[in-house]
């Protein structure tokens, strides 16, 4: 299926409303990154998105947006609460995967020697891969706590502090989160999976800030050129996945029995309306996993932190670990909106994109309310990261959302092919970059080549005002799954 | 059927992973793509002490069905720590299937999982008859 594009600027091109599509289509990005985005179905799914009853505005995409499931990772889309849906397939499986940046008070050039020690014992304390389980076992009562207190329980059990949860989205726990909708498997597969990394494309990655762009802004976050920082990218874990697919398959059934006034062109994209019992169910579901999200980040920091002050023999003090933010990308939030002139309440659905609020706004803590929320974009294994700061555009044009990483270019399958032959271990180490992982073919899959330049990305965001550009990250040592 | 005995092409796809499977017929099919599913997590022989169970699992339609019954087999892998290496339909309609399967208990140490299957999506799901062969077409989530 071919879709129809018209540019309408150097950052935004329009997919023009046509067949059962009830908004146009929208996608933030340059001529380069577009014809990579052509390459794949991601177009056809931002269409697709757009047919969905009480969709607002348009079926918008970010410039790392790629073919997911149903949604195209990094799509955004706001739905009505009044003749809207929400849409498991358009939060994705993995509830609240997000990313997590802390500072120190470390420059690169004094742990340098340091820093291939420092990747192994994070590798060894920090669990990672298939089947890997944590320190902190959760029996059913304790789970129903985390699931409901999110990065405060985890706070209440020693894992960090008070000032952590004013740097979380949400301050780390989500609204709603009703534990009595979970079938016995959820339960089952959070009970040993609370602090731990995952597989996959999640990682923990050791850093130095390279550059900066907005001195300003760089200073209000406390970050200075040559600072080691840490990035830490994960979600819910089976916990999350088993909510996604429970709630996804009453869907699809109640779909099939449904005598539905639209048709579903994709079954991943199964919804409810946002008034019906089954919305608030899944919405409910949904926000224990976004919570059990918030506690394993805020426990991998805590664990991140003791490795690092016993690896490295110092004290707290001259660790100086500070939360510069966490935020989530893959969720679905009632927010106001002003459309048309009106403040309205959506429901705003992204799914590879990270919120991204403007200076002034009301949800904003204290400490980022006059510079705007940390927008935190990791590069791909290997290749820089980006520390952006939320902007007027993203309010105007986008739901207050932005991009949330680089966004794959080549399959995994292409990726494996490509790195045939080759030591990606070695290439890495190479360019000073020291890597341990535990899958067999994780490195492969995951090597630079296999993502769009996240530099590109970053300057399409910025370019377009949805968020500004402070400072990038130069990647010294990583730990994956 | 054995898991190593399943056959299948890989899809491209960007974000995930996609196959397609074909067999003589819809058992011969939800068998080699349940195997399929396997060997692409697990690429050795897995070795281990082995049990039987039942599984039944109901659907929509076929597309619907192989869905839920992948998920099923994956929910015994990813919740039950078991790895299926065996599977022997004894019944299926387009709604429903029968079967028995052989499992040994996962081991880290000693399995390697070569890619983690997260999920068995929905997205382009396919389940056809052509020309006399069944056909599947299935994404999972990585």
């Amino acid at each position: 299926m071919t879709i129809k594009l018209e540019k309408l600027d150097d950052y935004r091109w329009l997919i023009p409303q046509t067949g059962a599509m009830r908004v146009p289509g929208l996608v933030f990005a340059d001529r380069d990154l577009m014809k990579s985005i052509q390459d794949d179905q991601s177009l056809t799914q931002v269409a697709n998105v757009a047919t969905l009853p009480g969709i607002v505005g348009h079926s918008l995409a970010m410039p790392d947006i790629h073919w997911g499931y149903g949604f195209p990772i990094g799509g955004v889309a706001a739905f009505d609460l009044n003749n809207g849906i929400v849409s498991p397939g358009g939060v994705g499986y993995d509830i609240n995967c997000g990313c997590r940046l802390m500072t120190t008070v470390l420059r690169a050039d004094e742990i340098k020697p340091l820093i291939k020690e420092m990747v192994s014992a994070l590798f060894k304390n920090i669990p990672s891969g298939v089947g890997s389980t944590g320190t902190v076992h959760l029996s059913k009562s304790k789970e129903t706590e985390v699931a409901i207190k999110g990065a405060a329980w985890a706070v209440k059990m020693g894992f960090g502090t008070a000032e952590d949860l004013e740097r979380t989205e949400d301050r780390g726990a989500m609204e709603g989160a009703d534990p009595s909708v979970l079938s016995e498997r959820a339960i089952k597969r959070g009970q040993n999976q609370l602090g731990t990394l995952g597989s996959g494309n999640h990682f923990l990655e050791i850093q130095v800030v390279d550059q900066i762009y907005d001195k300003e802004k760089a200073s209000h976050f406390n970050l200075f050129e040559g600072q080691v920082t840490i990035f830490i990218h994960s979600g819910s874990r089976g916990f999350g996945h088993q909510i996604c697919d429970d709630f996804l398959k009453i869907m699809i059934k109640s779909d099939a029995n449904r005598q539905k006034s639209f048709h579903l062109p994709d079954r991943q994209l199964a919804c409810a309306p946002l008034q019906s019992d089954l919305a608030r169910r899944y919405l409910a579901g949904m926000a224990c996993a976004a919570n059990y999200a918030w506690a394993n980040r805020q426990i991998l920091m805590h664990l991140t932190i003791e490795t690092l002050l016993k690896t490295l023999s110092i004290r707290p003090e001259e660790l100086g670990m500070k939360l510069l933010y966490d935020v989530c990308h893959n969720i679905a939030k009632k927010e106001q909106h002003l459309i048309d002139g009106e403040q309205v309440m959506l429901c705003v659905h992204r799914k590879g994109a990270t919120r991204a609020l403007p200076p002034g706004h009301a949800l904003l803590p204290e400490v980022y309310r006059t510079v705007g929320q940390p927008v935190l974009i990791p590069g791909d294994m290997g290749t820089n990261s980006y520390i952006l700061a939320g902007a007027e555009g993203a309010m105007e044009h986008s739901f207050g959302s932005c991009c949330h990483g680089a966004g794959r270019l080549l399959s995994r399958t292409k990726a494996v092919k490509k790195a045939k032959g080759r030591s990606i271990h070695r290439e890495l180490e190479d360019k000073g970059i020291f890597v341990q992982s535990r899958g067999k073919r994780t490195l492969k899959e995951e090597m630079p080549e296999a993502y769009k330049d996240v530099s590109q990305v970053v300057d399409v965001v910025h370019g377009a005002g949805l968020a500004r550009k402070v400072a990038r990250l130069r990647p010294l040592g990583v730990i994956k799954g | 059927m054995d898991s190593h005995s399943a056959t299948f092409t890989f899809l491209d796809h960007t974000a995930d992973l996609g196959i397609t499977v074909t067999g003589l017929d819809p058992k011969d099919l939800f068998e080699k793509a349940a195997h399929s599913m396997m060997r692409i997590m697990i690429e050795e022989r897995p070795s281990g002490k082995t049990s039987l169970l039942q599984l039944s699992v109901s659907g929509e339609d076929y597309a619907d069905l192989m869905v839920r019954w992948l998920g099923e087999i994956l929910y015994l892998f990813q919740g039950e720590g078991k790895v299926v290496t065996c599977i022997e339909i004894c019944s299926i309609t387009q709604s429903h299937i029968n079967a028995t399967l052989q499992t040994v208990p996962f081991n880290p140490k000693e399995h390697e999982v070569s890619a983690e299957i997260k999920a068995v999506t929905y997205h382009r799901i396919e389940v056809v008859s052509e020309n006399g062969r069944w056909k599947a077409t299935i994404i999972f989530d990585l």
